[in-house]
């Protein structure tokens, strides 16, 4: 009795209430001693204690710990590929992205160049256009030149001829003197020249 | 009015006699059966479903087990991983019948000495016996803190031996008195509740404060003697 008022009053109660509690253990019929101090039920507490504990220690470890263990290991497993999975989608995306943008910088490359080459043909085509145009200009000019040349020579001969006719006649009519035309062409060429 | 202590008798069921030696099947060994029933229905029926996101009751049954598997790899180590299933039942036996003794009419095996002593007493020999097979004689030096000077000897030598053999009595007097204890003082103020008449709505008020307290008790010491056990089986397997 003793020994239980002293785990109460252990547990922070007053002695007041203990001294009470003292009473109601008095007035009870119960008598003194402690039922937790008597030996003879010792043996059957033990045994039994023994056969439950090793039963629940075998559903334990037979039935309770391996149903959740795998309950456990699987959601871990599931997470684990749920998370490599989602990582897996993540790297798709990212190379269709890259893709994507590779096919875009391609074309613009090839754009570029496109243009590029039209620049080019267009370039090429104008300076060939231009000389074409050179050419020709040239040739109309060599062209005028000659005619013009040519021009000129037969102005030039018809002068000839007009002078060594009008110089036939004056030498006839100055000096009586016939002069052959052969003679006044060769004449009036030296005179020509001599200019 | 009963003795508020007449509750922790027992009462033979079925008596049961084996080479002369009392054995007889007791109210205290029938609650018993009933918490190893429970734990066990509880941790198998609630993981029937085997759901990937739990409901309660699996949620409750994985938080048990995660409770005293996170318990057992922080204080024992790695090297603890295989006495987990006992940890884990020593703890689910102690929480079932100390909370089990809280239903009115019941009875809570853990309220005897001799129950609680025996579980001491077969985790001091287990611990002792792991420490001395990883050890062998190198186990001795245990009982001398490394790095103490020598000539303390004499004293620190004793001091450590009588801890380390009084630690069963620590253990299960611990969870025994605190549940006699709870549970006496629940009889004394439902007397208390008879005798005062009209005036006993006092203590009925206490009585169910105090209810709310040794279940938290309950709990609690159902924690304490499964966290020392691995205290203990971290002594064993490191030596300090």
């Amino acid at each position: 009795m003793t020994r239980y008022l002293k785990n109460s009053a252990a547990f922070g109660i007053t002695g007041a209430i203990a001294l009470a509690a003292e009473g109601a253990l008095a007035a009870s019929d119960g008598g003194g001693t402690l039922p937790q101090l008597d030996i003879g039920t010792f043996p059957t507490q033990v045994f039994w204690l023994f056969v439950t504990f090793i039963v629940l220690y075998i559903a334990m470890t037979k039935i309770a710990i391996p149903r959740i263990e795998f309950v456990l290991e699987e959601r871990h497993s599931k997470l684990a590929e749920d998370l490599d999975k989602a990582g897996k989608l993540k790297a798709d995306a990212e190379e269709v992205q890259a893709n994507y943008e590779k096919a875009l910088a391609d074309a613009r490359g090839s754009a570029h160049e496109l243009v590029g080459a039209a620049k080019d043909e267009a370039s090429k085509a104008n300076a060939k256009a231009e000389a074409e145009a050179d050419a020709a200009a040239v040739k109309k000019v060599k062209e005028a030149e000659a005619s013009i040349e040519a021009a000129r020579t037969e102005a030039l001969s018809n002068v000839k001829d007009v002078v060594s006719e009008v110089a036939g006649e004056a030498v006839q009519k100055l000096i009586g003197v016939k002069v052959t035309k052969t003679e006044l062409n060769k004449a009036v060429a030296a005179a020509m020249e001599a200019k | 009015m009963a003795s508020p202590v007449a509750q922790f008798e027992l009462k033979t069921l079925i008596p049961i006699e084996v080479g002369g030696v009392d054995l007889s099947f007791t109210n205290s060994a029938a609650w018993m059966v009933l918490a190893i029933a429970g734990v066990t229905a509880f941790l198998t029926l609630s993981m029937s479903g085997r759901r990937l996101v739990p409901g309660r009751w699996q949620l409750m049954a994985e938080l048990s087990y995660e409770f005293i598997a996170n318990m057992v790899k922080d204080n024992v180590g790695s090297e603890g991983r295989k006495y987990f299933p006992f940890v884990f039942s020593l703890f689910m036996f102690i929480l079932a019948c100390n909370l089990f003794g809280m239903l009115p009419y019941s009875y809570t095996p853990t309220s005897q000495i001799i129950v609680t002593f025996a579980m001491a007493f077969v985790v001091f020999i287990g611990v002792t016996i792991i420490a001395l097979a990883r050890h062998g004689l190198h186990f001795f030096t245990f009982f001398f803190p490394s790095g103490a000077p020598v000539y303390m000897a004499p004293l620190l030598i004793p001091i450590e031996v009588i801890s380390y053999f009084v630690r069963p009595v620590s253990l299960s007097v611990r969870l025994f008195a605190n549940m006699m204890a709870g549970h006496t003082m629940l009889k004394v103020f439902g007397g208390f509740v008879i005798a005062l008449g009209v005036f006993g709505v006092a203590p009925l008020a206490l009585i169910v404060a105090l209810t709310a307290f040794e279940i938290l008790v309950a709990v609690l010491q159902a924690y304490v003697f499964t966290i020392l056990t691995c205290l203990y089986l971290h002594d064993a397997i490191h030596l300090h």
